[in-house]
């Protein structure tokens, strides 16, 4: 039974995935008995789905540890080095919001919001993982049908409401462009299998061909910008942002961008007939439309943070201009490539950037999660007056992850921006030079507004007495968050090995 | 010492006030509580005692036949790093011919004259003085970039390593006093601590990285002891400025630290600065390139050293307690820019057109500023434009080796001995105000007391021997360092090529060190001459310093009589630092023509001085009522803060302004007319209530569609 076999050896590619999702299945399947019908829960269930979704992510971790890359795969999987590092980084990622989803959720909903993480997880890795169009597709999809879900759970007021069917509506559009991108690219190659799709894409006739293909790459592209929050594709943000709650602000600032970078990532390189990452950079078209974009982006983003004064959506703006700076490294890509091997890779600073980026953004959320109460959740600057001095621990590392966001020493966020000055910086056009000036540029720009919000805390009294509501988990997630950003800036050499090693540089 | 002891030492020296920061900042509140000072003290103490170990024993390592086996891998680094170096330079030359045919023959003579320069000096041998480098961990090594945690001490490193930890020390003795009961007391020890490991590493660096990591280390430290106490809004608000006006010279910086990394491949001070041969090589491919680095450099050095326009944040810094105005604003952070132009002074020497730069904003810088501090009637604010005058005056020296390769040497060692004493006379006089603001009942003003001669003693005596140190009084630490730097103007003012330049700013170096003098002693006579006259804050009996605040004044008052005196006229000062990798050590020479004129100089301004406020107290103001407008100029601070206002902080309001108008109309009004055309069609979004959803996907759109058809026009 050869049929049975494919399965089977597809099946042991993917087995972190999988235990995610038997989690989901049975968490989705139970729920309903342990919750009344008037929607009453016993009160602390949500430790126990808490516990079960830690447990499956450790094992999921555990078997992604052990399992096998296996770089020559053709089938609908293909395990290299680059899913390795994105299962990795979601993975972890995925620990450290489930800790802040536990403060967050309700008893009733916990299962429910769980298993939505957990699926979106797993979607995340479908798309490093796949080997398929289509596969790459339902992935995405995996991703976004649970984060609306996820997103209507969080809070049950009519702001939440909003927000959750604006991303809706908007993501179900997006989705559109991608789909019709990725049916142009079929139609034109015939065939869906990426390995496949490269051989042909080397073979496709210059002239109506390409123009197709590159039209239809920009189309993926533009549906894919949606969730890197790149301008003009970014409005929902704001409005999302400061709508929901702070967990699911802290999963959305972060899991759609490395969706949106893997997917990239998986399809430009295939249709335009390169193999290897580490080799591929995009068509000059193609790379003055995305510097354009991403000088668009990042100045747009930092500039409208600096008059926000609903800290989420100055967040909000500070996301987008990070999905601006990320894209400083999809333009650069690995303009050098294969001729010179240890040269500054800007895909390289982008796999550093992410789980860096990742890291300080979470960990921001999750002490804004803190810092707050269920009744009264943070939402002005004016609500983090003095936190100094209420919640000293919490305002240290938040204060610490704020500066990593801005870019400065002593914190991982400086390596990660100095990365991706240093590969454009090196790539020596005119266009990477400009990108490399207006990514120092703004992060001067920045350094304002983040360190308004350190400011407040610090420098301003404190005008409301905020009663303690025990917010543990959140805390430790953001103390995991803010001791790993110092840490990045200490040792950072693993990580970006492992970045490196991600896009297929082999570090000497 | 033998060599091998040395390593633990220079660990020794950062990793101390790190370790009392962190306790400080753990135990602080809770355990250490009035006692916080303790785990400073003595972290400062042994980073003291440390540094002095390697100040006498660091002549001794030889660095040519005794090298660690780091170094020598290094050197080999350093061979490498010459190849792509070299390329990168080959591919410039394009851009550059362009340039330099356009600017004509000048030009062309100039480079002929800088060819020949160079041709002289890669014969002579590289000039490496003893230096000891002690290889921590790798820490960065991205594509081409290289950047191992490294710590560096030479002659110049060492010297500076001294006077901060020294300073500091006394600083946080003094300290200690200041903020007796002040309720962030363990936070203000912590923060002190932060900043002395910071700034240990960031004269340690052995790399422009590491450098520039923790030169924004000392400005975050700045920046916490500066708005130390929040709850004045005037703290607040300082803090943020000095914040952000340095990050716009470490925007110079960086782009200068990028532009080493390109052309040379490297970014370690040992690669950079330690071979001529290659500085010359490159520059005599791509001649743009080093004034452009230099420049950058200066950019940054500006931002720190608080020279014009950047100076603005440094008087307002001033909101911080005293002791820190003593240790950030007056000894030791703000002469990070002049250490770093100095470090780098085999690079300047390639960019005669920058240096001039560097000699004519020192300039306007300390006249500006001098002119500012005549009239200013808060005594820390005095003493800060003071600092912001005598930063000028160094940064006039350095850029003296304009006008020849044999004033490069003396030029540096005038702006570096300037940097050296002005940290003891500069610290002795804010910590000595600091000692009449804790008397006065924190009043500052000096209009509000007089006559303080009686009940502050030992706060007399020492201000008075820091105001005359400043002044410039024969002897006294001041005097022998405005000397070297008139001498080494003179000597610049005689040279052909920019004598006029140099003889100009000698000019002006005159009249801002005649006001100097006479701003210093309005200040004293103001201050402890006079009646009698206590502000109601301070109560009946103003208390004098208390010991733990005495002795440092004490201290600190023998080292700005002496210091200038066992150092200067030795050449023992300049003997040492001349060591440094990069400079040429020559001879000492006694100017006694510029000595006399310093007499000259320093007896005029304190005598018009006591003419004014001691013999004729009435006089000055009838001068401020005749030459009002001048005084309005000078004592609006030259409008400088408003003139910043209109030109860099409205219109980038403007643009965030702009920008919020252009979403809301523009792009909004594009948004409801999108919207417009579905909610026509059909009624059922109608429920959501903020941004309408069908129209931000009409916008998806249309940028989808423009991105599709921008890329197949460019395609």
């Amino acid at each position: 039974m050869p049929a049975f076999q494919d399965l089977n050896q597809a099946a042991g590619l993917i087995i972190p995935e999988i235990i995610l999702i038997a989690t989901v299945c049975i968490m989705f399947l139970a729920a309903p008995f342990l919750v009344s019908e008037t929607g009453k829960a016993s009160a602390g269930l949500r430790h126990r789905w808490g516990v079960l979704t830690s447990l499956s992510l450790l094992c999921a971790l555990w078997a992604w540890l052990k399992a096998p890359l296996d770089v020559a795969a053709i089938g609908p999987f293909q395990p290299d080095e680059f899913a390795w590092y994105i299962r990795g980084m979601t993975l972890i990622a995925g620990l450290l919001l489930t800790l802040i989803l536990w403060d967050q959720t309700e008893d009733s909903i916990a299962a429910e919001s769980f298993a939505c993480l957990l699926a979106i997880l797993a979607g995340v890795n479908f798309v490093a993982l796949s080997n398929d169009l289509v596969g790459i597709f339902l992935g995405l999809e995996m991703v976004s049908i649970p984060t609306y879900i996820l997103l209507y759970l969080g809070r049950q007021d009519w702001m939440s409401r909003e927000a959750t069917i604006k991303y809706f509506l908007l993501s179900i559009f997006s989705s559109a462009f991608v789909l019709f991108g990725l049916s142009w690219v079929f139609g034109l190659t015939g065939t869906t299998n990426l390995s496949l799709l490269t051989q042909r894409a080397v073979s496709a006739q210059p002239g109506f061909e390409h123009a197709m293909l590159s039209a239809a790459l920009i189309m993926i592209l533009a549906g894919l910008s949606f969730r890197l929050t790149a301008v003009p594709f970014h409005y929902y943000a704001p409005d999302v942002f400061q709508g929901v709650a702070p967990s699911s602000s802290a999963m959305l600032s972060f899991l759609p961008k490395v969706v949106g970078f893997v997917a990239l990532l998986q399809v430009f390189p295939a249709c335009m007939g390169v193999t290897k990452l580490a080799a591929w950079s995009p068509a000059d078209s193609t790379r003055f439309l995305v510097s354009l974009i991403a000088i668009i982006t990042m100045t747009f983003g930092n500039v409208m943070a600096l008059r926000q004064k609903n800290v989420l959506r100055l967040l909000a703006w500070s996301s987008i201009s990070h999905g601006g700076y990320m894209l400083v490294g999809f333009a650069v890509a690995s303009s050098f490539g294969a001729t010179i091997p240890d040269a500054a890779s800007g895909l390289a600073a982008l796999m550093f950037y992410l789980p860096v980026y990742g890291i300080m953004s979470i960990g921001v959320f999750a002490l804004l999660s803190a810092a707050g109460t269920r009744q009264k959740p943070i939402r002005s600057l004016e609500d983090l007056h003095g936190l100094s001095q209420t919640h000293p621990a919490t305002a240290l590392m938040l204060s610490v992850c704020v500066f990593g966001l801005s870019g400065l020493p002593p914190t991982g966020g400086f390596l990660a921006k100095l990365n991706l000055f240093v590969a454009a910086w090196s790539e020596n056009t005119e266009m990477s030079r400009t990108l490399a000036m207006t990514l120092a540029l703004n992060a001067v720009i920045a350094a304002a507004y983040y360190l308004r919000i350190i400011g407040v805390m610090y420098f301003e009294k404190s005008r409301t007495v905020v009663d303690a509501e025990p917010r543990s988990t959140s805390v430790l997630a953001g103390a995991i968050c803010s001791i790993a950003t110092v840490m990045v800036f200490l040792k950072p050499q693993w990580l970006w090995d492992a970045a490196a090693a991600a896009v297929g540089l082999m570090m000497s | 010492m033998s060599e091998e002891l040395l390593y633990p030492l220079l660990w020794l020296i950062p990793v101390a006030p790190l370790a009392s920061a962190i306790v400080t900042a753990l135990l602080g509140p809770k355990v250490l509580k009035y006692r916080s000072h303790l785990p400073c003290w003595s972290a400062l103490a042994v980073s003291f005692l440390s540094s002095l170990v390697l100040l006498y024993s660091l002549p001794s390592v030889d660095s040519q036949a005794n090298k660690p086996e780091i170094w020598r891998a290094g050197e080999d680094a350093t061979a490498q790093a010459e190849q792509p170096a070299g390329e990168a330079a080959t591919a410039q030359p394009e851009s550059t011919d362009g340039g330099s045919a356009a600017s004509g023959e000048s030009e062309e003579s100039r480079l002929a004259a800088a060819v020949a320069a160079l041709k002289a000096k890669s014969d002579a041998e590289p000039k490496v003085g003893p230096e000891i480098v002690a290889f921590g961990f790798e820490w960065l090594h991205v594509g081409k970039l290289e950047v191992p945690f490294e710590l560096r001490v030479d002659s110049i490193s060492a010297i500076m390593l001294s006077m901060v930890t020294g300073v500091s020390l006394l600083v946080a003795m003094f300290g200690s006093g200041y903020m007796h009961h002040d309720a962030g007391y363990p936070r203000f020890f912590a923060a002190v601590s932060m900043f002395v490991f910071s700034m240990c590493m960031l004269v340690m660096a052995n790399s422009f990285v590491l450098l520039f990591v923790f030169w924004e280390m000392v400005g975050l430290c700045s920046y916490l002891l500066i708005g130390f106490w929040f709850h004045k809004p005037s703290a607040a608000a300082a803090s943020k400025k000095a914040f952000v006006v340095n990050r716009i010279g470490d925007f110079g910086l960086i782009m200068a630290i990028f532009l080493i990394w390109t052309s040379f491949g490297s970014v370690s001070f040992s690669d950079v600065l330690g071979n001529p041969a290659t500085i010359a090589r490159l520059h005599s491919v791509a001649p743009s390139l080093m004034p452009a680095i230099c420049f950058c450099l200066f950019l940054g050095a500006m931002g720190k050293s608080a020279q014009f326009p950047l100076q603005v944040w440094l008087p307002d810094a001033m909101e911080g307690p005293t002791p820190v105005s003593a240790l950030i604003h007056a000894a030791t952070m703000v002469t990070a820019g002049i250490y770093l132009v100095a470090r780098c002074t085999p690079l300047f020497e390639y960019a005669p057109l920058v240096q001039l730069t560097v000699t004519g904003t020192g300039a306007i810088t300390a006249a500006l500023a001098a002119l500012i501090a005549l009239t200013q009637t808060d005594l820390k604010r005095v003493l800060a434009y003071s600092t912001v005058s005598q930063l000028g005056f160094m940064f006039m020296a350095l850029g003296c080796g304009a006008a020849g390769a044999e004033l490069v040497t003396p030029a540096v060692t005038a702006g570096m001995f300037h940097l050296f004493t002005h940290a003891f006379f500069k610290a002795l006089l804010f910590l000595a105000a600091g000692s009449v603001m804790h008397a006065m009942g924190d009043v500052i003003d000096m209009r509000r007391f007089s006559g303080l001669k009686r009940a502050l003693p030992i706060t007399h005596w020492t201000f008075l021997v820091g105001a005359a140190a400043l002044a410039g009084v024969p002897l006294l630490a001041g005097f022998w360092s405005k000397d070297e730097i008139l001498a080494v103007l003179i000597a610049a003012a005689k040279t052909s090529q920019y004598g006029l330049f140099f003889g100009i700013v000698l000019v002006i170096a005159s009249l801002t060190a005649l006001l100097t003098a006479f701003y210093t002693f309005r200040a004293y006579f103001m201050t402890f001459c006079g009646p009698e006259k206590f502000p109601e804050e301070a109560g009946h009996h103003p208390h004098e310093a208390t010991p733990i605040m005495a002795w440092p004044l004490r201290i600190l008052a023998v080292s700005a009589l002496l210091i200038g005196l066992a150092v200067g006229p030795t050449h023992l000062f300049a003997g040492y630092l001349q060591r440094t990798t990069g400079l040429t050590p020559v001879e000492g020479h006694f100017h006694l023509d510029v000595m006399a004129l310093s007499v000259f100089i320093a007896t005029t301004g304190i005598g018009l001085a006591w003419m004014l406020y001691v013999a004729m107290p009435t006089v000055p103001a009838k001068i401020a009522t005749v030459l009002k407008p001048f005084y309005a100029l000078s004592q609006g601070k030259f409008f400088l803060d408003e003139i910043l206002l209109v030109l860099v902080v409205f219109p980038l309001r403007a643009i965030a302004w702009l920008s919020t108008l252009f979403d809301r109309l523009v792009i909004d009004g594009l948004i409801d007319g999108v919207a417009r055309v579905p909610r026509t069609l059909s009624d059922r979004l109608k429920g959501l209530q903020g941004g309408p959803v069908t129209a931000y996907a009409g916008v998806m759109w249309i940028g989808m569609v423009a991105a599709v058809v921008l890329a197949m026009t460019l395609l």
